[in-house]
């Protein structure tokens, strides 16, 4: 059983760059030591862009493929085997890991039947990789269908604010209503200047959160995410790709 | 001939996905052509262990390719009959998978496979060494299975020409399979998948009679049933029926009770009326009752307006949903009502008097055709007035009584007037003052708004009066 990795944060935080960015490192930095699923959970975001890839089709495809499907298919159809097969038909297979994106949510209709084969099928999935990395929105939907397995790691990414903090904090709060189990809670913080540096770690650790990374404000990063460039193509010099040394450490990757 | 290569087979390897960096060869698939067939062949038609390979062997082939591909096993023996086929067939995805190195996904002429560069690695290069175990392994696990023979093609041009014969015996199982009915099977299945939802929801899934949802079929209950027993799918064993026209079954009321927490004691199949299915939360369609038609209506979840009770579906879903058994109301799959089953106690579509437009045309080939044009719709009619009128007007079954078709036992008067007013009387002693007594059906029905009995009701009463000989 592989370990898996959630990434959350509210919206603007650089949540999806983090992601893409511990991604790019793992790629080209551990030597092809982990087979990586990159999960993109968050339909506000993308994951794919960040990671320069083009994603045609979405999990939620698929789920709507199945419901209508239910009237066609012959008789003795084994759908769990159909609907695996079509969520391998969707998997983005690229260089150094694979992509899955979990697109809309579901219709009107009941979809009890197919989420169903879809929990069974995901667990399978991500046994067949080293590590799952997930970037999923602050609101956890898919953890909280328990759509996507339960965690190893949960990371928060914030900025540096106060009130970014206590985001996390939130996260943790809501992780434990919807029963999410993790093992560890984790905290990057995103655009950091370097006199706010301090205070921050201060505050976090008042709260209780553990920090894993400051990721400095970092103008080329700034640039590419606003051009839209996938941040796969960052120098390897850059002082945000630079800091991922450090949370990759801390996950003991 | 190629040497015996020994392959790592396990079932622990079952569910291996071969990564685009590990893939030697591609079979079938989104962008080729692929299928399996199995076929029962009599003894004497095979030659036991033999593999033949129709088209380049797996040496020959480019590395990184995807190719079409075709496998058909002809498996023998005293116990192999026709019905066996696909249960052989679908194993294939298993004992496949089992070799380390293949991927094996989907079925039919939908699969797809992987061959890993790690059996290149091993030394293979013909496909007669990796089928020559998946013989064994059949064998193994099928003791009835006496001989079994296996050809390969990866010839397009022969890949296309044996899909062509794989595809029409798939549709010769398809009828089969569509023609299994209640009467001839011996387990049900039971699914309480949305008890989350609706916590005393017992749905019973039979041949004849899918989910409520619409998403589970009696194949998908034996195949979820088999994978895990214990599991939100679990067999039910039928045994005779308590009444076979309502579908009441001891087994399945002992179900109901237990799944529902001792809430129902009595659930049966086939009827609206009298202990009902339990109807979960989010049923495709939803039956409603009408007392003043004696008649059924239908209605789709995505028909927004009001029924001709005056209810749309939210309101009555609302009602009834939760897993609750509201006489009068029935939650209802699509695929029911191409049953031969479909509220057989009640009439079957003898008893539907409305549906919504959208439903009629999506199931319109499940309905008895002699019934086809004496359903209303919202076009004919928006309330129960309208409703009244347009069943007088096409002498639609619940008018002067239904006659169920499966045992042709009468089971509804027709209409009756509750009370013979004085206003009605009148009514009808003008209109036989001004026919002189010609008595047209017709006319008695567009003009009084009565019902051949019903007439007869007011006249029986005016003769009692006196007024009338």
């Amino acid at each position: 059983m592989g370990k898996v990795i959630a990434v959350t944060g509210k919206g603007g935080t650089g949540k999806t760059a983090v992601t893409a960015m511990l991604i790019r490192y793992l790629v080209k930095n551990s030597g092809k030591k982990y087979r990586i699923l990159a999960i993109d959970a968050d339909p506000d975001a993308n994951l794919a862009d960040a990671l320069g890839v083009k994603v045609q089709k979405t999990i939620g495809d698929m789920r709507e493929y199945m419901q209508q499907s239910r009237y066609t298919t012959p008789p003795d159809t084994d759908k769990q085997r159909l609907f695996e097969s079509k969520l391998f038909e969707i998997l983005v297979e690229e260089e150094g890991y694979d992509l899955l994106v979990m697109g809309k949510p579901e219709g009107s209709g009941c979809y009890c039947f197919v989420n169903n084969l879809l929990r069974g099928i995901m667990d399978k999935t991500v046994n067949d990789y080293d590590l799952v990395i997930i970037d999923t929105p602050a609101g956890l939907e898919h953890l909280s269908r328990k759509t996507i397995p339960d965690l190893d790691i949960l990371i928060a990414v914030t900025d540096e604010s106060r009130r970014g903090l206590t985001t996390a904090e939130r996260i943790r709060d809501l992780a434990r209503e919807i029963e999410l189990s993790y093992k560890s809670l984790f905290v990057i913080v995103n655009k950091v200047t370097s006199e706010r540096k301090a205070a921050v770690l201060e505050t976090a650790s008042g709260l209780g959160l553990k920090v894993i990374g400051t990721i400095p404000y970092d103008e080329r990063l700034a640039k590419f995410d606003l051009v839209g460039d996938p941040l796969m193509g960052l120098p390897d010099d850059s002082p945000a790709v630079k800091e991922m040394v450090q949370v990759v450490g801390a996950l003991g990757l | 001939m190629a040497d015996e290569i020994k392959l790592d087979i396990s079932p622990m390897y079952e569910g291996e996905r071969i990564r685009k960096d590990d893939l030697w060869v591609e079979l079938g698939g989104p962008k080729a052509d692929g299928f399996e067939l199995s076929l029962a062949t009599p003894m004497d038609q095979i030659e036991d262990g033999k593999v033949t390979v129709v088209g380049p062997d797996i040496g020959e082939i480019k590395e990184g390719s995807t190719i079409p591909f075709g496998m058909v096993f002809k498996v023998g023996g005293e116990k192999i009959e026709k019905d066996l086929e696909s249960i052989i067939e679908r194993r294939n995805h298993a004992l496949l998978s089992y070799i380390s190195g293949l991927m094996h996904l989907n079925q039919r002429y939908d699969i797809w496979m992987r061959i890993g560069k790690s059996l290149k690695k091993k030394g293979v290069t013909s496909w007669t060494q990796i089928y020559k175990p998946v013989i064994d392994l059949y064998k193994a696990e099928m003791p009835f299975i006496e001989k079994m023979e296996i050809t390969i093609y990866t010839d397009p041009a022969e890949v296309k020409k044996q899909l062509a014969n794989a595809m029409a015996v798939y549709k010769a199982r398809d009828e089969r399979a569509k023609g299994l009915h209640d009467e001839d099977v011996d387990v049900f299945y039971g699914c309480t998948l949305c008890q989350a939802f609706a916590p005393t929801s017992a749905c019973v899934v039979t041949p004849d009679r899918p989910s409520l949802c619409g998403a589970i079929t009696w194949f998908d209950g034996r195949a979820a049933a088999k994978v895990d027993p214990e599991g939100p799918q679990f067999p039910i064993a039928k045994e005779t029926a308590i009444d076979a026209i309502a579908g009441e079954y001891a087994a399945i009321n002992e179900m109901a009770e237990k799944r529902s927490g001792g809430e129902y004691t009595t659930m049966k199949l086939y009827t609206f009326f009298d202990a009902p299915h339990t109807s979960c939360g989010c049923f495709e369609t939803i039956g409603f009752y009408m007392p003043e038609v004696d008649g059924i209506g239908l209605a789709d979840r995505d028909f927004k307006g009001a029924t001709p009770n005056g209810l749309p579906f939210s309101t009555m879903a609302g009602q009834t949903g939760g897993g609750k058994q509201v006489v009068g109301f029935l939650g209802m799959g699509i695929l029911y009502y191409f049953s031969p089953k479909f509220l057989q106690a009640d009439g079957g579509w003898r008893r539907i008097v409305w549906m919504s437009k959208g439903l009629k045309e999506r199931v319109k080939a499940g309905i008895d055709e002699d019934m086809m044009a004496k359903i209303a719709t919202e076009d004919d009619a928006k309330d129960i007035a309208s409703l009244k009128a347009f069943l007088l007007k096409v002498d639609h079954p619940v008018v002067n009584g239904v006659t169920r078709k499966v045992d042709s036992k009468k089971i509804t008067e027709g209409w009756k007037l509750d009370e013979v007013t004085d206003e009605i009387k009148e009514k009808v002693m003008a209109y036989i003052e001004k026919t002189g007594g010609d008595i047209n059906i017709d006319t008695v029905k567009s003009e009084l708004a009565l019902t051949e009995g019903q007439f007869m009701q007011v006249v029986e009463a005016l003769q009692a009066d006196g007024v009338l000989e």
